[in-house]
């Protein structure tokens, strides 16, 4: 019987199952990351060189661009997080009409970037809805009453760092109630008595929360933040459609920029020695991050 | 006593603020797509839409001609129009502010001006969905951009669920050695910037012809989407009852019969999950499609590119609600896969 079984058995090895998607992945994906650090290394002739890095490195964008993705990445990672913590534990609370609460938190996660770059492009100008906004509140005639602006705020009139942390604040609008759920999502989870011992035992509420409550909802957190440092270091999008290419150049936007931008050989090539400089911060960043705050089984999630 | 009341007023409080803080942005981004061309223009924006729109009409005896007049949302009132031609005023006010009403029917409505001196006001039915239909014939090529978006969505669907599927399968099943390896590296692929691989590939689907073509960004977007699918499925795949199987096999089934008659529609759901993953990946892209197309564009990227089109921007905010809509529902639906899919 069960040899019969065994000789109809199409699944004979299991490893034949793994083949299809292990061999997509070797043509999709280790081939084109195979290849585009060969390209990377080659000049346009064709021999063995260092000048795309060179030109990367050189260009006066590619100090701007790191720093601008750090910082990027890290302070809208903080700042999700201590937004979201707080009032996750504020929210945690099964209250009338939790439920649509948490329907509408997850409004911002679902809209595609290109929406997202539409929808504040449309708020920042400068008759644009949140000056509208402000307008219809009193909030710009009080302002402008204690001298603190005058006229309509131009919004888009920033560069640097300003606009930088500008974008932070978008990617924070559309993330922080996804974050902010799954932290709740962890809490309830949570047995409160833990909480409490720990109260009882002479903790304050403070060392409650990071000695009890956070490693408990670690687990579930470690992997959503892990994701979020992956994507806000690939920003790029949301700059473009805010103040177009080289206002706040990142280094994803430097990848679009010299590849469907510029649109030369030379040009290409520097794109692809972005790709290979982006895929290493991107891992270095990783493994510092799983390093810093999770233990052996961070895969477990 | 009072303290009973004053946290949880607090609490309400808090929650309605953030509640706002997301609601009112998407208000106006829908106002926004249901404004007529003077309403995009005039300031104060207004947070809710307009179902309808007052215009003034004045008639001057000596020129013999009619003015449109409008009310400002401070107050004022502005000339917006001037004519004697009915069938131009019917036209404008279809173009410009959303209004369609046909030449006889202005010319008698606007008859009592002739005998008032003052202007008379008119009340008008805006056309909703106008701003939608325009959005299609504004931008170029958006309904074949819609129907790629579709496409594209509809391969990652496939290619995710066929490769991912096996390994799920495989991965529950079989004693396979390596399994952490397996997990490993899904996780390593889906750390890689999807962008950073689309430069390379672009060289490579040149090659295999693919470029320009939505077959070669799905396989792109899968990317992501096969491990993903593989981790659904393969939880599921534990789940299903193995001696349901077993009895099956018992009455004789094949293992093939057994595996698309009984497991297979039990594992349906996970599918069903990790196809709208898939759905929203594709769907939601624009990185990937700006970098690996050139005349055949997602609904995504030619929203991207709308953004330089200043005098049209509440039709592409009609086209970004439309863009929207699908993601949302999906999302919705598969919030239970929260943790996975975000990031």
């Amino acid at each position: 019987m069960n040899n019969q079984l065994s000789k109809k058995n199409i699944f004979k090895s299991p490893y034949l199952l793994l083949g299809p998607a292990l061999l997509f992945y070797l043509m999709f994906w280790f081939f084109p990351v195979i290849l585009s650090l060969i390209q990377s290394f080659t000049a346009t002739t064709g021999e063995f060189s260092f000048i795309n890095y060179q030109r990367m490195f050189s260009s006066p964008d590619f100090p701007k661009a790191f720093l601008n993705t750090i910082t990027f990445a890290f302070v809208s990672l903080i700042l999700q997080f201590v937004i979201a913590l707080g009032l996750a534990l504020l929210v945690n609370k099964n209250f009338k009409g939790s439920k649509l609460f948490l329907f509408i938190m997850l409004i911002p996660m679902a809209l595609p970037q290109s929406a997202i770059g539409i929808l504040w492009n449309l708020g920042l100008q400068q008759t644009g809805w949140i000056n509208s906004f402000m307008q219809k509140i009193g909030l710009q005639s009080l302002l402008e009453s204690m001298k603190i602006i005058n006229g309509r705020i131009i919004w888009k009139d920033v560069s640097g760092m300003k606009a930088v942390f500008m974008l932070i604040l978008i990617d924070t609008w559309t993330v922080t109630p996804s974050v902010m759920i799954i932290m709740l999502a962890g809490l309830q989870n949570f047995n409160n008595e833990y909480k409490e011992a720990a109260q009882v035992f002479g903790a304050t509420k403070f060392q409650a929360l990071k000695d009890v409550v956070i490693p408990i909802i670690k687990p579930s957190l470690i992997t959503a933040l892990l994701l979020r440092l992956i994507s806000g270091l690939q920003v790029w999008l949301i700059g473009v459609m805010i103040f177009g290419f080289e206002r706040t150049p990142f280094l994803l936007e430097r990848i679009v920029y010299y590849s469907n931008k510029l649109r030369t050989e030379e040009s290409y090539k520097v794109a692809v020695s972005y790709s290979v400089f982006t895929l290493i911060v991107v891992l270095v960043s990783a493994i510092i991050f799983v390093k810093l705050f999770k233990g052996k089984d961070w895969r477990e999630e | 006593m009072s303290k009973n009341i004053i946290k949880p007023t607090l609490l309400y409080i808090l929650i309605s603020g953030i509640v706002l803080l997301v609601i009112i942005p998407l208000l106006y981004l829908t106002t926004v797509s249901f404004s007529n061309s003077l309403e995009i223009n005039s300031f104060p924006k207004k947070i809710v839409p307009s179902f309808s729109e007052t215009i003034l009409v004045k008639y001057d005896d000596e020129s013999e001609l009619y003015l449109i007049q409008r009310r400002t949302p401070r107050g004022d009132v502005e000339d917006i129009y001037l004519f004697s031609d009915f069938e131009k005023a019917s036209k404008y006010l279809k173009d410009y502010l959303n209004i369609f009403a046909s030449k006889e029917k202005l010319e008698t409505d606007f008859s009592a001006a002739k005998t008032s001196s003052e202007a008379i006001e008119l009340k008008y039915k805006k056309k909703m969905f106008n701003n939608y239909i325009k959005f299609f014939q504004v931008f170029q090529g958006a309904d074949t951009a819609l129907y790629n978006s579709v496409k594209a969505a509809i391969y990652t669907i496939l290619i995710s669920a066929i490769f991912g599927g096996f390994v799920g399968y495989a991965l529950a099943r079989t004693k396979i050695k390596g399994k952490e390896a397996v997990s490993m590296a899904t996780l390593v692929v889906r750390m890689f910037p999807i962008v950073s691989i689309s430069v390379p590939m672009a060289v490579l689907l040149i090659k295999y012809g693919m470029f320009d073509t939505m077959l070669g960004i799905s396989i792109i977007y899968s990317i992501p989407n096969i491990g993903l699918t593989a981790w659904i499925t393969r939880s599921i795949f534990l789940s299903v009852n193995k001696e349901l199987e077993e009895a099956s096999m018992v009455f004789g089934a094949t293992k093939m019969q057994t595996f698309f008659k009984i497991t297979f529609p039990l594992v349906i759901p996970a599918f069903a999950a990790s196809s709208m993953y898939a759905f929203i990946t594709a769907w939601n892209d624009t990185a990937v499609a700006l970098l690996l197309t050139d005349r055949n564009q997602t609904l995504a990227l030619l929203i991207y590119k709308s953004i330089g089109t200043s005098s049209s921007m509440h039709y592409a905010a009609s086209g970004a609600i439309l863009l929207i809509l699908p993601a949302l529902v999906f999302t919705f639906l598969l919030k239970n896969y929260i943790n996975k899919i975000w990031g």
